[in-house]
């Protein structure tokens, strides 16, 4: 303790108690037990209404792999990490331009990127449909133009899941690049340039290497998400190909089936912190410093 | 090289702000439905003044941001002090812990909390499970906002106040306070759009009868009434986090 007391009182020496003991408590309570509760739920069966089975059964681990696990869990780590591609080769040179180009007007460029990513998730899978859906912008700029003589069939397809993932996850990229990016030491960048790296060389054997950390940031704050994200393959993708996130919502909101809902909620948690270690293995503690 | 960067750029604002400009261009457009142009108007403005259904969606969300906001920031502060301050056993973990809510899929903590409160504890779905679900994810934002700031704070003030003699209570009233107001505040300013826009979350513990206004939009979105109000209120949530982010950088520019 940093204040020097003269008084002995049990709270007045354990003050951080008053100040953590709250937060903790009300994490053991919201944030664990409800975990626990569902990897219980995952490990035995449930009767109608809800009346649970006590005996440990694989059963519905058996039941999500052979219906499901595999395929859509590989399905939604596929689109996500295609979606996170997209926002990397999207975000990066927006971050970059931002960064290098933007001068005085810096801090309005990135107020441009963050607006969206303020704005409610369920509004903004709304745009993107009006956008995409058949008598949408794009066949309408499409018609006008003249490139299709009918509109096109856009919405509903693993495409339009991608736009959309990519379209609502992209801020989250641009950010900590642009932090990474805005935080580079010019003296180097000159040094590479007086040593004779042309301008391309320079960049990717110093400025990427040097923003990896804010690459993988950028990374888990997009990949994650969207790894579990439901309601843009439920509106985007009519609810045709299931991400995991949708096999989670059906069994627990429409089935009312806790148990088997709950194994694929087990699944995706663990694949998600999986992803996690991965990602800060490889982009260093910097990639975990700066997503907080 | 330098052109084709700032093409690129001017590609990728259009993919970001497409969509929703579309929404807000459309909100004014005297055409029920899609994207056909017949001319500007503000009834369905004025339309939304005047449905019950949607004026009470907004003061269910309103009620329970405001709620969500004043309880998990007060307790974002009180926690981010004690992170920040003091030295105590299982520190990394509660830090680790708080990091759960922000990475764990929306989807799961919707569904925990479900089972949670449905089987374990008999909460009724509504106001409560709502707002206890609100308050676990947005309470880590808090902290992690207000440690942050914390770390570039003088702290010497403190001392100063405590050496001359003010009690610790005194110094957190008249220093510890003052000082940390504009973190308190910006942190506010985030969670109040973060549980005002919340959908997954809310989606799985509102029960039947607490309609927000995100799921208030879900369920017009599924039978698609009427598009041209989810554009107005749209719009309404467009502007919303604008001002948010002004009041923010107002705040940032004062402490600078």
């Amino acid at each position: 303790m940093r204040l020097k007391d003269k008084k002995t009182g049990f709270l007045l020496r354990h003050t951080h108690l008053l100040h953590v003991a709250p937060v903790s408590v009300w994490v053991v309570l919201f944030v664990f037990a409800p975990l626990v509760i569902v990897v219980y739920y995952s490990f035995v069966s449930t009767e109608a209404f809800g009346t649970i089975i006590p005996t440990l059964t694989l059963k519905n681990y058996e039941y999500v792999f052979h219906s499901a696990l595999g395929r859509i869990l590989a399905r939604s780590l596929i689109y996500a990490m295609l979606a996170n591609m997209a926002c990397l080769l999207m975000g990066y040179p927006l971050a970059y331009w931002i960064a290098t180009q933007g001068g005085k007007f810096k801090a309005f460029f990135v107020f441009l990127v963050v607006v969206p990513s303020w704005t409610c998730y369920i509004i903004r899978v709304y745009a993107a449909k009006m956008v995409l859906e058949e008598s949408g912008l794009l066949n309408d700029i499409f018609l006008r133009l003249g490139l299709i003589s009918s509109p096109l069939e856009m919405l509903y397809t693993p495409g339009a899941v991608l736009l959309g993932l990519a379209y609502i996850w992209l801020p989250f990229m641009v950010l900590p690049i642009y932090a990474a990016l805005d935080g580079l030491d010019p003296s180097v960048l000159e040094a590479a340039a007086d040593l004779g790296a042309t301008p391309l060389h320079r960049f990717f054997t110093v400025t990427l290497p040097l923003t990896k950390g804010g690459i993988f940031a950028g990374t888990i704050l997009t990949s994650i998400p969207a790894l579990g994200d439901w309601l843009v393959p439920y509106i985007l993708g009519g609810n045709k190909k299931w991400m995991a996130g949708n096999y989670v919502q059906y069994y627990f909101v429409v089935r009312g089936d806790f148990s088997i809902g709950s194994s694929m909620a087990v699944a995706l948690t663990a694949t998600v912190i999986l992803m996690i270690y991965l990602f800060t293995k490889l982009g260093g503690e910097e990639a975990l410093e700066r997503i907080i | 090289m330098k052109s084709t960067l700032f093409g690129v750029t001017l590609l990728v604002y259009c993919f970001l702000w497409t969509p929703a400009g579309l929404l807000i261009v459309y909100s004014f457009s005297k055409n029920r439905f899609g994207i056909k142009w017949e001319g500007f108007t503000l009834k369905w403005y004025l339309h939304l003044l005047n449905s019950p259904s949607i004026n009470a969606a907004i003061l269910k969300s309103l009620i329970i941001a405001s709620v969500t906001m004043v309880l998990a920031t007060i307790a974002g502060t009180v926690t981010a002090y004690g992170l920040y301050k003091y030295k105590f056993r299982g520190k990394k973990l509660l830090r680790t812990s708080l990091l759960l809510p922000i990475v764990i899929p929306y989807v799961v903590t919707g569904a925990s909390l479900l089972v949670f409160f449905t089987r374990v504890m008999h909460i009724p779905l509504g106001y409560p499970s709502i707002i206890i679900a609100h308050i676990t994810f947005s309470t880590p934002l808090a902290v992690f906002v207000i440690m942050g700031r914390m770390q570039r704070m003088d702290w010497a003030w403190e001392e100063a106040s405590m050496d001359l003699g003010a009690n610790r209570l005194t110094t957190w009233r008249k220093i510890t306070i003052p000082f940390l107001l504009p973190a308190v505040i910006s942190s506010a300013v985030l969670i109040f759009p973060w549980s005002f826009n919340d959908f997954t979350i809310t989606y799985f513990v509102a029960g039947l009868g607490t309609t927000t206004l995100p799921i208030y939009i879900f369920s017009q979105l599924q039978y698609s009434l009427e598009p041209v109000i989810i554009n107005v209120t749209s719009t309404i949530f467009v502007a919303l986090p604008v001002m948010g982010l002004f009041i923010m950088s107002v705040l940032q520019k004062e402490r600078t």
